[in-house]
């Protein structure tokens, strides 16, 4: 089998009637980076626990680096590592020993562990403070341990759930870098979650969007943004009616745009399929071609956002948590914000 | 089966390395039983010169009959907190990636149980020599302490194992609280452990005969002030099948309470 991970027919209902999951496939190849995007209760966090092997599928299959989770348990969790969107690091234990452990809970032998210890925390910039105990560390340096621990032994698949949540801009740019790196540098294969559209546009090749229990788009960001409506170019010009109107029609007539409608005062929005920041320079060395002037130009190309709302409404989504989950979230957040 | 005792040591090394760096704890695990034994023996002195007293204690010494009894509260009360660990795993998320991870499932509660089992040796040494400095002689000298030691262990197992059992079902800190403090200082005042049977009503005596520290006490108390002797059997015996019995039950409701 060719593909990092295999999801066919995955089917989760828990034992309470809620059908989580209904059915879902899909596939992630080696190296590559896979956004997983939801609402809250769009069934996320079951599918990633499931494949992972914290909950029992209901049905269907699952493959990681072509181990069948159920049938070789061992081998499939060997293949992957996992940080959860808790940061689930020890506070009273320091990182050195953070990382030992998990070594050991991954079966490694001490020379390897010490090895590879080196390794992980040198990669993540925390080998200097190894010997500190975790409880003096930032958000940051926390979800960084996390995922150092995560990478001990060596594991083809990572999991990250939510890996920048309640982290400020810098850190999450910063660890953006090391999950890129990761791929770069290791040919890691890098499964996450997110709820932050703008790190799934940044560092994923494709994205899946999931809700209700089931995958509503799946594709290329750039393809999932050109699918909902390309570009769109605001003009303003200063001529008066007649110059402009003979305008249009050349405007019309160059690559890549679909239609040019007036709004208002001289104001018009042209739509392009694509590349919108290369059509500009070329309508305006025709404008003066023309001698025709324009006073002010915009750029507006669809987000990630609008493909996500497109697929999962708009409505805000009263999520069932129990008062688990609530303060699970809460210590969370006080834990990462420092 | 191999895998399973180095997965638990793991998981009980990541414990204990906890349990000493907590300077307050440990200080408080020396404090406490210092204050018992001073006072409860002081107290009590007053009784054991009576020598009808004396003689229901089997010892004209109070600390002596007490010490096997202060041994075990104090490990009750250390070793029935071992669930708020798998409670506040859950909570940080620990639970899940020990889940994730290829070790065995069994090796959760074992390994905790394994530590709540080292914490309660450390604990009874402490007592011992507590006890020692305050006049106690143990009749069999220092291998029966180190049987006193092995009960006091499979006693604290026993605690471990019930609350962590509660621990992997409960979802909040406050409700194991609630739950331990309901079963915690009954457990302690329905045994043997500070007053002889002899001396129990009817109704108290019958509970007592079934708590299970009545029966870890029993051959503790044996060893310290009569010696050697067979009696110390069934109550060790006692104590081992509810050790058995309370960890295939852990091991049951644990591995339950994390499959769905």
């Amino acid at each position: 089998m060719d593909k990092a991970i295999i999801v066919e027919n995955l089917k989760k209902t828990y034992s309470n009637g809620t059908e989580a999951v209904k059915g879902i496939n899909f596939s992630v190849d080696y190296g590559e980076i896979f956004g997983f995007l939801g609402p809250n209760g769009a069934g996320k966090s079951t599918t990633i626990k499931v494949i992972i092997g914290l909950l029992r599928p209901t049905a269907g299959k699952v493959y990681l680096d072509g181990f069948n989770i159920e049938e070789n348990p061992y081998e499939a969790r060997m293949s992957k590592g996992y940080a959860s969107q808790e940061t689930s690091v020890d506070d009273r234990l320091t990182a050195y020993e953070n990382i030992y452990l998990q070594g050991r809970f991954f079966h490694l032998d001490a020379k390897t562990i010490e090895k590879r210890a080196k390794d992980v925390l040198e990669m993540f910039g925390l080998w200097e403070r190894r010997n500190d105990l975790v409880d003096s560390f930032s958000g940051g340096m926390r979800k960084r341990l996390d995922i150092a621990g995560a990478l001990i032994h060596e594991p083809k698949i990572l999991f990250l759930d939510e890996p920048t949540l309640g982290l400020d801009i810098q850190t999450r740019h910063a660890i953006w870098n090391y999950i890129t790196d990761l791929q770069k540098n290791l040919k890691m294969t890098i499964f996450l979650t997110t709820h932050y559209l703008e790190e799934a546009d940044a560092l994923c090749d494709r994205v899946a969007i999931i809700d209700h229990g089931e995958i509503k788009a799946m594709d290329k960001p750039g393809v999932l943004k050109s699918s909902i409506g390309g570009d769109i170019i605001t003009l303003t010009f200063s001529n008066d009616k007649g110059k402009t109107d003979s305008f249009l029609p050349i405007i019309k007539e160059i690559d890549n745009v679909k239609s040019v409608n007036p709004l208002k005062n001289g104001i018009y929005q042209i739509v392009v399929s694509k590349n919108g920041d290369e059509v500009i320079p070329v309508i305006f060395s025709l404008a003066q071609q023309k001698n025709i002037n324009i006073t002010s130009v915009r750029l507006k190309r669809p987000t990630l956002d609008d493909v996500y709302l497109k697929y999962t409404g708009t409505t805000i989504r009263e999520a069932e948590s129990s008062r688990e989950e609530i303060a699970k979230q809460r210590i969370m957040m006080r834990r990462m914000r420092r | 089966m191999k895998t399973l005792f180095v997965d638990s040591y793991y998981v009980a090394l990541r414990e204990l390395k906890k349990y000493f760096r907590q300077k307050t704890r440990m200080i408080m695990t020396l404090v406490q039983p210092f204050i018992w034994l001073v006072l409860m023996g002081n107290m009590m002195s007053g009784l054991t010169n009576n020598p009808f007293a004396a003689q229901m204690l089997g010892t004209g010494n109070y600390l002596s009959f007490m010490t096997p009894g202060i041994i075990l509260m104090t490990i009750l009360f250390s070793s029935i907190f071992s669930g708020t660990s798998i409670v506040w795993d859950r909570r940080i998320g620990y639970l899940d990636k020990l889940l994730a991870a290829p070790i065995k499932r069994g090796a959760i509660p074992f390994g905790k149980t394994i530590a709540a089992m080292v914490q309660g040796g450390i604990q009874s040494i402490i007592i011992i020599v507590v006890a020692i400095l305050m006049g106690v002689r143990f009749a069999t000298g220092l291998p029966g302490i180190l049987v006193i030691l092995i009960i006091a262990m499979l006693f604290s197992l026993i605690l471990a194992g019930i609350s962590l059992a509660i621990a992997s079902k409960v979802k909040t800190i406050e409700t194991l609280m609630a739950i331990i403090n309901f079963f915690a200082m009954p457990l302690m005042f329905t045994s043997n452990a500070l007053f002889p049977l002899k001396v129990m009503p009817k109704w108290l005596e019958a509970i007592a005969k079934v708590n299970p520290i009545t029966y870890a006490v029993d051959p503790m108390r044996t060893l310290t002030v009569t010696g050697w002797s067979r009696t110390i059997l069934p109550g060790i015996g006692i104590t081992l099948i509810i050790d058995v019995i309370v960890l295939v039950w852990t091991e049951f409701v644990f591995k339950n309470a994390v499959s769905e």
